[in-house]
This record gives structure tokens, sequence and C-alpha cells, in this order.
């Protein structure tokens, strides 16, 4: 009872995956399960919302704590801008904002996607953040033995090859399946080991923002029971607006080819 | 959008005890198609994965959930994209819903004569349902917890040797995809009251894409071996269930912005914590 549109789709199917499971066996350690499932609350963007806001006292409510009650000012707009996203909004869940700055993206920009990320100093990064620049995107996780350390070589070489007006634009990003430990320590630790330099960004994030990035990208990705991912190897290259320009696949060859659409990228 | 505390320790009760009339009572109610579909809770279980490495484990333990006791319909999803706009046919980025999708409406906010209000809504992405599932308060089913769902019969917990499930679940699988899908009430409630797991539509997962083959697949052969069907049932544990098998191959087989004439969903909550 497939229907005559599925065909095609199932005919493509798992063709394009290249597994890997890897043999380490590591112990369980980090962060809880539920603490990384936290969703971090309030990106900057929303956080200027809420400053805004008290500025303009009609609307406090709305634009800053939707549907929650009195939220004080003060409490929303602290005078030292950090901490400030939870206490202003404390929503119980990611707040998807349909109509929101989404129109400023292209169609074809995977940034239309509202997820944010925690980098490896604990920052929050919205995917839409890495906007503007050459992007070199690839899940991994930091406890891999085999595929991701290979990709992360072979990134460091195409970023070695660039010339140096670009090796200054283009961001190597690494995104962690693995919610629960790979914490921003791991990815510290990660970034030291294989000193990756300033141009690199290092994410985890909440399993829902992970999730659908795999998705948007085709990546495939399951958890072991030894605590393992396999994983699909797929490397994306966006350009400035977050358009895929080239994947490549697998984990060997390819390399020109990526370079060459990275190049390409103005 | 999101459910009350009181609507949720109703709706659990009310599902155990009358779920599917519920529902009935729900599409009634337009102004409030969401919250209003009913759930039946399903007791904790194991599922049986399909096919697993020597490393996963044979059983997985699954908490008890809720889940929704139909797929939801064109009329729920109606409501849906009315309320959230970037999700209508015309607006939605074709990076979360393909080119077909809810291509069976007559237009963005009328469903139309393909597309009655009852029946299950199809041609809709992973992305569309699981939007839809956060703003019901809800979020899709795993892979783990829609099997063992579905894995009851109409009588009793294991529909494996459940005869009339398994005639109706292979006459469905055999039948070509009908212009325009049955009501969901005419979908025959399982053991746990939830109708349609089998026989209307197929469902989105929220985990669709953990689905590959797997195995261990370092070496050169990984390509090759990895196609779904082949190699796929060399790890299988119970070949017998070619439905099974066939969920599998679709899940792996789909991008999250898929969709297709048979493609549904339903939705699912985890157990109110105490």
């Amino acid at each position: 009872m497939f229907g005559s549109d599925l065909l095609p789709i199932m005919k493509n199917a798992a063709v394009l995956i290249a597994l890997f499971l890897v043999a380490a066996s590591v112990p369980n350690v980090g962060a809880s399960l539920d603490d990384a499932r936290g969703r971090p609350q309030g990106t900057p963007l929303q956080e200027k919302a809420c400053c805004a806001a008290t500025e303009k006292p009609a609307a406090p409510k709305d634009a800053c704590c939707a549907a929650k009650s009195a939220p004080k000012p003060a409490a929303c707009c602290p005078a030292t801008p950090a901490p400030a996203p939870k206490a202003c909004c404390p929503a119980p869940a990611k707040t998807e904002n349909p109509e929101s700055e989404t129109e400023n993206y292209t169609k074809e920009s995977l940034y239309q996607l509202e997820v944010t990320f925690t980098d490896d100093t604990g920052k929050t990064v919205a995917l839409g953040d890495l906007r503007g620049r050459p992007v070199v995107l690839n899940m991994f996780f930091a406890s891999c033995g085999y595929a991701c350390p290979l990709t992360v070589t072979d990134l460091l070489a195409i970023q070695e090859r660039l010339p140096a007006a670009q090796r200054a634009q283009t961001l190597f990003v690494l995104v962690s399946f693995d919610i629960a430990r790979d914490t921003t320590e791991v990815l510290a630790k990660y970034r030291a080991q294989r000193a990756l330099d300033g141009q690199w960004v290092l994410l985890r994030g909440p399993d829902d923002s992970v999730r659908e990035l795999a998705a948007l990208l085709g990546v495939k990705y399951k958890q072991e029971a030894d605590g393992m991912f396999s994983h699909s190897n797929l490397v994306t290259i966006l350009n400035r607006e977050g358009e895929i320009v080239h994947q490549r696949q697998g984990l060997k060859g390819g390399l020109e080819e990526a370079a060459a659409a990275l190049a390409a990228v103005k | 959008m999101s459910t009350t505390p009181a609507f949720r320790l109703g709706a659990l009760a009310l599902g155990l005890l009358a779920g599917v009339e519920l529902c009935a009572a729900g599409i009634e109610n337009r102004e409030s198609k969401i919250e209003n579909s009913a759930m039946v809770l399903i007791p904790a279980g194991v599922y049986v994965p399909l096919q697993r490495t020597a490393k996963d484990p044979a059983q997985v333990a699954v908490a008890s959930f809720r889940l929704d006791a139909q797929p939801v319909t064109n009329a729920e999803f109606l409501a849906f994209v009315t309320a959230h706009p970037k999700w209508r046919r015309s607006q939605v980025s074709r990076l979360f819903a393909d080119s077909s999708y809810l291509e069976n409406w007559a237009s963005d906010l009328e469903p139309g004569p393909k597309a009655p209000l009852n029946a299950p809504v199809v041609r809709v992405s992973w992305f569309a349902a699981r939007a839809y599932a956060r703003a019901a308060g809800k979020r899709l089913p795993t892979t783990a917890e829609w099997e063992l769902a579905a894995g009851a019969g109409y009588t009793g917990l294991d529909g494996r040797n459940d005869e009339a499930l398994n005639r109706d679940l292979y006459a469905w699988l055999a039948r070509p995809v009908p212009a325009v899908l049955a009501d969901v009430g005419t979908a025959k409630p399982n053991f746990h009251g939830a109708r349609g797991l089998h026989g209307l539509v197929w469902e989105w997962v929220d985990d669709f894409n953990t689905a590959m083959v797997t195995g261990e697949s370092r070496g050169d052969s990984g390509l090759e071996r990895d196609l779904f069907c082949g190699s796929g049932s060399i790890g299988a544990n119970d070949t017998g269930n070619y439905a099974a098998f066939m969920r599998q191959a679709l899940r792996s087989s789909l991008k999250g912005n898929n969709t297709t004439t048979s493609l549904g969903f339903r939705c699912a909550a985890d157990l109110p914590t105490r």
C-alpha cells in the first residue's frame, strides 16, 4: 500500500548512508539526560525583544513574557545582561515563533529552522547566528573513535588549503549528537585536543535541536546500547544565507569537491 | 494551545474509561480540535526491536505514556494551519515540507472533497507533524512507543497471534491507497482503544531518522550492505513480521520534509509526573 509517490523515495532509500559503529566503550559520565534536555531559553534576539519592551511600557507583557502574568521589568532586564533570559521568560517549552523573523531568510536557508545550541563556552547560539559566513557543518560526537576524528582531520585539511582571506571568513561547525555526554567542558576539551582555532564552532544542543537539524541535513543517527552512535557521515557546506551548496557523503574522497564548493561561495 | 493540567488529567481518565467516544465528541467541537482529541493510556511494556546490532539490547523497556486514540484528522490539522500560517500549503518552506504537502487539500484552509474532515491527514511532513504536536503540547511517539502500542491485538496485549488483526493488517497492506481516505472512526480500536494504528495510514515517529539498517559497517561493503532490504533481514529477530519490515523500510527511506499519500501521524505525551 505504498502510494505511487513513495516508490522513488524508497528506491533512493538508505543508499546514501554510510554507517559507523564505533567500538570504543566509554562510561556514561557527564550531565544527566534531563540536564542535557533542558532547553536554552532566550536567544540574544529574545533578550533584545525583552528589554526593548520595557522601553515601551504599553505592551511589556506581550513582548516579553506572553501569557505570563505581571513580569517585573526589573527581573526582565537586569542591569547586567548576561543571565537574563531565564528570569525573563519562564515559558515551559520552546516557544515556536511561526510568524517571526524567518521571512528574512531565503527559501532554501537552513536558518529558517528555529533551534538553538550551546557552544563550548556555554554561550547560546541560534542556528541563524551563523548567517553571513560560509559554513562547513558536520555532526559528530566527541567520544567517537573512528569516523568523526577522520572527518575533522579532513576539515582541517580543507581549512588549511583555503586562501587566507577566505579562511578568515569560513566557520567550521561541529554539532554533537551526544546530548548527554558532550557537555560544554567536553567540547572545550575536544577543541584543545584537536587544536581547533577560533573559526571552529563546537555546539551541543537539546534533543529537539539536534534531531531537527539532523533531519534537515539528511543525517541519520542512532545511539547504540553502549552509548556510541551510528551515524551518517555527511559534511554540508552552506553559503552565507545558510543554503546547502554541497554535501560530501562518506569518509573517502570528495575533499577536492568540497573545497571547490567552499571556494565558490562568494 | 497548551493543555492545562486539569485537561490532561481529564483526558487521561476519560481516555481510560471511554477514550474513543470522546474523540468523536472532539470532532464535533470545531473550536478546539487539538485539545479535544482523546488519548489512551499505553501501559509500560517491552519493545523488541526488529533489528539490532550485537551491542543493542534484545528488548527495550518503554515507560507508560499516552497516545492519541486516532490519527490526526484533516479537521484537526486545519485548526493547526489556521493558527499557524507558516504551515499553510502556500507558505511552508520546501525545506520543511516537499511540494506535495497537503496536495490533496482544495486550498490552504479548505481540505475539500479529497480530504474529508474526519479522515486522517496525510501528505504531511515530519517537521509539520512535529510542529503540530508541539503546538498541542504533545510530541510524536518514538518508534519503540509506536510499535509497543501497535503490537497489541484487538483482544489482547500481544497481537502477533491475533488472527483477525493480522488478516485486516495484511489485507490493508495489499490494497492500493484509496483516493479518498476513510474516516478515522471506521478503524477498529485495538486492545488499548487506539484506532487505526494499522489499516488507515502509515504514521510518522519522532525518531524516524534513527531507522537505518544497522550493523557493523566499517568495511568497504558498508554502503552495499546498508540497503534496507536484503541486509536488513540478516539481523532481524522476527522474520515473520513482514508489516514491521515495511514500516522499518519506510522510515529508513524518508526525509524529514517528505510527504506521501498514505503517511499521517498521531501524537503522544508523557504521563503527568507526580
